[in-house]
C-alpha cells in the first residue's frame, strides 16, 4: 500500500506542478487562475496526505484519492478549457490505476475520466470536443491496457482471480470442515470481541449453537462474571500487539448454557486478515484433565503423607527398639551389649561405640560393637576422652547429636574403630538430668551419610537411654551396696561359733541370676551361758532395703540374745522393731532358737518361717511344724511363746529359707518331701550334708531364689570323749556343758553329774592358772565297769595349792572324787578323777 | 544383771543389802562378782544377804568370793549370810569347804534377814 500511495503522491505533486506552471507561461486569457491554483493546492493537499500517511492508508482511500484525482483534472480542464496538454494528463491516472489495481477497476477509474471528461466539454463546448474526448479518453485507455498487457495481467489476471477466489472458498470451506471437525471448540471473535466463528465443537462443548453464538460478544455469552474484566484485558492487549501474527496461551474459566462452569485451556491468537484484527481461539474442556491432575496430586500427597507416617513409624519403632534395650535388661553391662547390637541394626551401621561420663566429665568406652573387635580379645585400655576432644568429645560438650565424615584416625572415639576405614559418623550425648552421661556413637565404612531421620531416632532415644542406664547404674550402686550388706552379714562359713557336743554348719547360695539380693539371712550366736543361738531368717522385699532391715534385725537381736532374754521375749522386741520400723508394710519371718550344751533340747520361737526339718537319731526326719507363729512385722502385739524341743545326740536339725523348698511349678509340699528325703540320705556330718543339700535341690543352672542352710546337728556321745579348750576362764562352762551331757550318758545321776563337773572344773581351773597366757588343755574321758575316769592335762606347771583360796581347789576335788591323782612332769600336769556311778563321792 | 554366766541383782530391805547370784560362779565371773556385791553394801548397811538358792554352779573361786566378802563385812562388823537350801549343788560346796565356820548359811532368804535383824 505503501508503494502505490507513494505514487499516487508524486502523480498530484506533478500535477499540481504543471497547473500552476500554465500561470507562469503566456496563457490566453479566459484562464481562471485563481481556480488553477486553488485545484493546485487541493492536489498538492492529497499529495501531502498521501505521502504522509503512506503506511497507513486503505484501499479505498486509494482509489479515492485516484478518483479525486480525476476530478480535479477534469476541473482543471473546464477552466483552462482549451488547453490540449490537461487531458494528457489522464493517462496519468490511467497508468497508475492499470499498473496497481486489477483491470476491472481500472476501467472503473477510466469510465470516471470519460463521463468527467465528457460533462467538461459540455460545459465547455469547444470545437471539435467529440475527437478531443476520444482523445482525452481512448489515450489513457490504449496506454493503460498497453501497461496491463505488458504487465501479463490483463488476460490472466481474470482467470488468476477467478481460480484464487475458488480456491479461497475452497480453502475456507476445506477450513471449515476442519474446524468444524476438530475436537476443540474454534472460536473467532472480531477486534470489539464479537463472535464471528463458532465450531461444532464449540457448540457441544458451551450448548450454544453457531447461529446463536455468531454475532454476540463472547464475553457476555460464556465468560463468567468475574473473568469479564480479564477477557477484555487480554483481548485489546492482544490485538495492540505490533506483530501480524501472535499467540498466547492461558486457562480460565467458561459457563455452558445450561449455567455450569468448567475449566478450560485457551490458545488463542491474533491474525490479521486484510488489515482487520481477528482474535480466534481453540478452547479445551480441561474439568477431566483437572480432575485427573488432582487426583494425581491427591494421590502423591498420599503417598508422601504415607512415606511420612512409615517413616515417623520406622523412627519411632527404632527408636523404640533401642529404648527396649535398655529397659529389658537387668543390668547395666547387658543393656549396653544389647544397646550396641540394636544401634547397628536400626541405623545399618557397621559399628557402634557407647562411652560414659566419670565424675570429671571424662568418657571412657563402656561397650562397643565393633566387626572383629573381639578377636584379638586383651586390648589396651584407651586413656579417657576429655569435654572437646575427637568427635565424642565434641558432641559431649555441645551437647548436641553431630554427623561426621571422614574422620580422622584421632577424632575416632574407640581406638576399635581406627582399625576399619570409617566413613562417616553419627553421635549423640546421653543426657540425665541435665548432664552429659555419656555419648553413643556409631560407624559407617561404606560411604554414606548418616540422615536426619537416623539423627532423630537417636536423639529419641538417647534421653530415655541415657536415663535407664543412668538407673541402671544407680541400681548397681545400689545392688553393690546391698550384697555387700547381705554378704559382711552372713557369718563366714568357718567361722560359725561351736559349742561343745554341737557342730553348726551353714550355707548361702545367691541366686543365679543377677537379681536383687534377696532378704534371707541366719545367725549364730553365742550364748552368754556357753550355748548357741540359732537364727534363721527372712525379710520380705530385695535389695537395698531388705539387706538393711537383715542389719538391723540382726544387731538388735545379737543384743537381745546377748542380755540372756528367752527366744520369745528376744522375738517381741525384733517385731517391735518390724512393725515401727519397717517401711512399706516390711514383713520378715524368723526363727531363733537356743540350745544349749550338754542339753538334749532347743528352746525355740518360730515366727512364720518355714518348719525346720528334724533328724532323729535314728535317722527318720520330720518337720517340726504346729509351733509357728506369725511373721514379725504383722502385728503390734502378737504373742510368742518359747517352745522346748527334744533334741537327742545323733539328731539333727535342718533350718532353712523357701528358696531350698520352693521351685516354680512345684508344690511346697513336694519341695518339703524332697528335702527330707534328701537329709535322709545324706552324710551325718553337717558340712557334708549341706553340701550336699545344695547339691541336690538346687537346680544345676543356679537357684532361682536365694537358698539359705543352718544345720545343727548335737553330737552323739559315746563311752569315751576327747576335747581341748582353750586355757581361758570362758572355756570351763563350755567343759562343764561337755561333761554334763557325757555324764547324762554314762547314767549319772544328777548329784553325781554336778559334784563331778565341780571337781572336773577345779582341775580345769588349776590347768588355766598354770598355763601361759595362750594355751590348751584336754579333757578325756571314758566309762568302764560302771566307774568314770577324767583325765585333765595341761602342758602347764604344777603350782603346789597354797594356803586358803587356792588350795580349796584341791580339797573340793578330793572330796567330790573317788580318787584325785596329780602327775606334774615337765611337759605339765595331769589330773586324773575317778569315781564310781553308784557312790556319793568321796569322803 | 548378768556378768558372763553370772546373774547379779542387789535388793535392799531396810538396812540389809540383799544379793541375788544366779547362773555360774567360776573363775570366770566370781572376781568381779564379789566386786559388785561388796561395792553395793555401804558402810551404813547392817548386814549381807548373799541369795545363791537360785545359783546353778559354784566352785572354788565363788567360794573364795564369799570368803572374801567375809572378810570385808567383818573388818566393818557388818553381818553375812549365805543362803543355800538344802540338795542344791551349792549347799554341798559350801559343806565340803566347811563355810559354815566363816559365816552362817541359811536355809532361804527370809531366814537370814531375820538372822541379821
Amino acid at each position: 500500500m505503501r508503494v502505490q500511495a507513494r505514487s499516487l503522491a508524486y502523480l498530484f505533486i506533478a500535477g499540481a506542478a504543471l497547473g500552476l506552471l500554465t500561470l507562469v507561461f503566456p496563457h490566453a486569457d479566459d484562464v481562471e487562475d485563481v481556480a488553477l491554483i486553488v485545484l493546485a493546492g487541493a492536489a498538492a493537499v492529497i499529495a501531502v496526505a498521501m505521502w504522509v500517511w503512506a503506511d497507513r492508508v486503505r484501499q479505498w482511500q486509494l482509489h479515492a484519492a485516484l478518483a479525486s484525482g480525476t476530478i480535479i483534472l477534469s476541473l482543471a480542464n473546464y477552466y483552462v478549457d482549451t488547453t490540449v496538454i490537461y487531458p494528457l494528463m489522464y493517462t496519468w491516472t490511467a497508468l497508475f490505476a492499470f499498473y496497481f489495481f486489477r483491470v476491472e477497476v481500472a476501467l472503473a477509474h477510466i469510465a470516471l475520466i470519460a463521463v468527467s471528461y465528457a460533462l467538461v466539454l459540455i460545459l465547455v463546448d469547444p470545437p471539435s470536443a467529440v475527437v478531443r474526448w476520444l482523445l482525452a479518453v481512448g489515450t489513457p485507455l490504449i496506454a493503460g491496457l498497453l501497461i496491463s498487457r505488458l504487465l501479463g495481467r490483463l488476460r490472466l489476471g481474470v482467470h488468476d482471480a477467478e481460480r484464487r477466489t475458488r480456491a479461497l472458498q475452497e480453502s475456507e470451506a476445506r477450513t471449515r470442515l476442519v474446524l468444524d471437525g476438530a475436537p476443540d471448540a474454534f472460536v473467532s471473535l472480531d477486534r470489539d470481541g464479537v463472535i464471528k466463528a463458532w465450531n461444532s465443537a464449540a457448540e457441544r462443548l458451551f450448548g450454544w449453537s453457531a447461529s446463536e453464538a455468531i454475532g454476540v460478544p463472547f464475553r457476555s455469552l460464556v465468560t463468567p462474571e468475574e473473568f469479564r474484566e480479564r477477557h477484555d484485558q487480554r483481548r485489546i492487549a492482544l490485538i495492540d500487539v505490533p506483530q501480524v501474527v501472535a499467540m498466547q496461551r492461558f486457562e480460565t474459566e467458561f459457563v455452558r448454557r445450561d449455567g455450569t462452569r468448567f475449566p478450560a485451556e485457551a490458545t488463542v491468537s491474533k491474525i490479521e486478515i486484510k488489515g482487520e484484527p481477528f482474535i480466534s481461539g481453540f478452547l479445551r474442556d480441561v474439568s477431566e484433565r483437572e480432575r485427573r491432575q488432582q487426583e494425581r496430586e491427591t494421590l502423591l500427597r498420599e503417598q508422601a503423607a504415607r512415606a511420612e507416617a512409615e517413616r515417623v513409624a520406622e523412627l519411632v519403632s527404632g527408636m523404640q527398639l533401642l529404648v527396649d534395650a535398655a529397659l529389658q535388661n537387668p543390668t547395666l553391662d547387658k543393656i549396653l551389649e544389647d544397646l550396641m547390637t540394636r544401634v547397628r541394626g536400626v541405623l545399618q551401621a557397621d559399628a557402634a561405640t557407647i562411652l560414659l561420663a566419670d565424675e570429671d566429665e571424662r568418657l571412657s568406652v563402656a561397650a562397643s560393637s565393633v566387626p572383629g573387635a573381639s578377636e584379638d580379645g586383651a586390648q589396651e585400655e584407651p586413656e579417657p576422652i576429655a569435654l572437646g576432644e575427637g568427635f565424642a568429645g565434641r558432641v559431649a560438650q555441645a551437647r548436641e547429636a553431630m554427623l561426621a565424615a571422614d574422620p580422622k584416625p584421632e577424632d575416632l572415639p574407640d581406638p576399635a574403630l581406627a582399625r576399619l576405614d570409617v566413613d562417616s559418623l553419627i553421635g549423640v550425648p546421653l543426657l540425665a538430668e541435665n548432664k552429659v552421661t555419656g555419648v553413643l556413637v556409631a560407624a559407617s565404612i561404606a560411604p554414606r551419610r548418616f540422615s536426619s531421620e537416623d539423627l532423630a531416632v537417636l536423639r529419641l532415644a538417647a534421653d530415655r537411654v541415657a536415663l535407664a542406664i543412668q538407673h541402671a547404674r544407680l541400681y548397681e550402686r545400689e545392688h553393690r551396696i546391698a550384697v555387700t550388706l547381705q554378704r559382711s552379714m552372713l557369718l563366714d562359713e568357718d567361722d560359725i561359733p561351736q559349742a561343745p557336743g554341737l557342730v553348726v554348719a551353714a550355707r548361702y547360695e545367691p541366686a543365679a541370676t543377677e537379681a536383687d539380693v534377696g532378704g534371707d539371712w541366719y545367725d549364730v550366736i553365742p550364748t552368754p551361758t556357753g550355748g548357741l543361738g540359732l537364727v534363721m531368717g527372712d525379710v520380705a522385699g530385695k535389695g537395698l532395703a531388705a539387706a538393711s532391715m537383715v542389719s538391723r534385725l540382726r544387731s538388735a537381736l545379737r543384743a537381745y540374745a546377748l542380755e540372756g532374754h528367752e527366744p520369745a521375749r528376744v522375738i517381741e522386741q525384733l517385731n517391735r522393731l518390724v512393725w515401727t520400723e519397717g517401711r512399706d508394710s516390711q514383713m520378715a519371718t524368723l526363727i531363733y532358737m537356743v540350745v544349749e550344751p550338754g542339753e538334749s533340747r532347743i528352746d525355740w520361737v518360730n515366727a512364720g518361717h518355714p518348719a525346720p526339718l528334724l533328724v532323729n537319731g535314728n535317722g527318720s526326719p520330720h518337720y517340726l511344724e504346729g509351733a509357728t507363729s506369725v511373721p514379725l512385722g504383722v502385728l503390734p502385739f502378737p504373742s510368742y511363746e518359747t517352745v522346748t524341743s527334744t533334741m537327742e545326740p545323733g539328731s539333727s536339725l535342718v533350718l532353712f529359707t523357701d528358696g531350698l523348698i520352693e521351685r516354680p511349678g512345684e508344690l511346697i509340699d513336694e519341695g518339703m518331701a524332697k528335702l527330707a528325703a534328701r537329709v535322709q540320705e545324706a552324710p551325718d556330718d553337717p558340712e557334708a550334708l549341706c553340701d550336699h543339700l545344695l547339691r541336690t535341690l538346687v537346680p544345676s543352672g543356679g537357684a532361682t531364689d536365694d537358698v539359705a542352710i543352718l544345720m545343727l546337728r548335737n553330737l552323739p556321745v559315746t563311752d569315751r570323749f576327747r576335747a581341748e579348750f582353750e586355757t581361758e576362764p570362758e572355756a570351763l562352762s563350755q567343759m562343764r556343758s561337755l561333761l554334763r551331757r557325757w555324764l547324762g550318758h554314762a547314767g549319772a545321776d544328777r548329784r553325781t553329774i554336778s559334784e563331778v563337773t565341780t571337781a572336773a572344773g577345779e582341775a580345769a581351773t588349776n590347768a588355766i592358772e598354770h598355763s601361759g597366757v595362750a594355751g590348751e588343755f584336754e579333757v578325756s574321758g571314758r566309762i568302764a565297769a560302771g566307774r568314770i575316769e577324767l583325765v585333765i592335762r595341761d602342758r602347764g606347771h604344777w603350782r603346789q595349792p597354797r594356803e586358803g583360796d587356792q588350795g580349796r581347789g584341791l580339797s573340793l576335788m578330793r572330796a567330790l572324787m573317788d580318787t584325785v591323782e596329780l602327775t606334774p612332769s615337765p611337759e605339765g600336769t595331769t589330773v586324773r578323777l575317778r569315781r564310781r556311778l553308784d557312790s556319793d563321792g568321796g569322803t | 544383771m548378768k556378768d558372763g554366766l553370772v546373774g547379779l541383782e542387789i535388793e535392799e530391805r531396810g538396812d540389809i543389802v540383799l544379793a541375788h547370784v544366779t547362773g555360774e560362779l567360776d573363775i570366770a565371773g566370781a572376781p568381779h562378782a564379789g566386786e559388785r556385791i561388796a561395792e553395793a553394801v555401804p558402810t551404813s548397811a547392817r548386814g549381807l544377804v548373799v541369795n545363791m538358792s537360785e545359783l546353778d554352779f559354784i566352785d572354788s573361786s565363788g567360794v573364795a568370793m564369799l570368803f572374801g566378802l567375809v572378810r570385808r563385812l567383818s573388818s566393818r562388823r557388818q553381818e553375812l549370810r549365805v543362803v543355800a537350801p538344802k540338795g542344791r549343788p551349792v549347799a554341798r560346796v559350801l559343806e565340803i569347804v566347811e563355810f559354815q565356820r566363816a559365816a552362817p548359811v541359811c536355809l532361804d532368804v527370809d531366814a537370814a534377814v531375820a538372822e541379821i535383824d
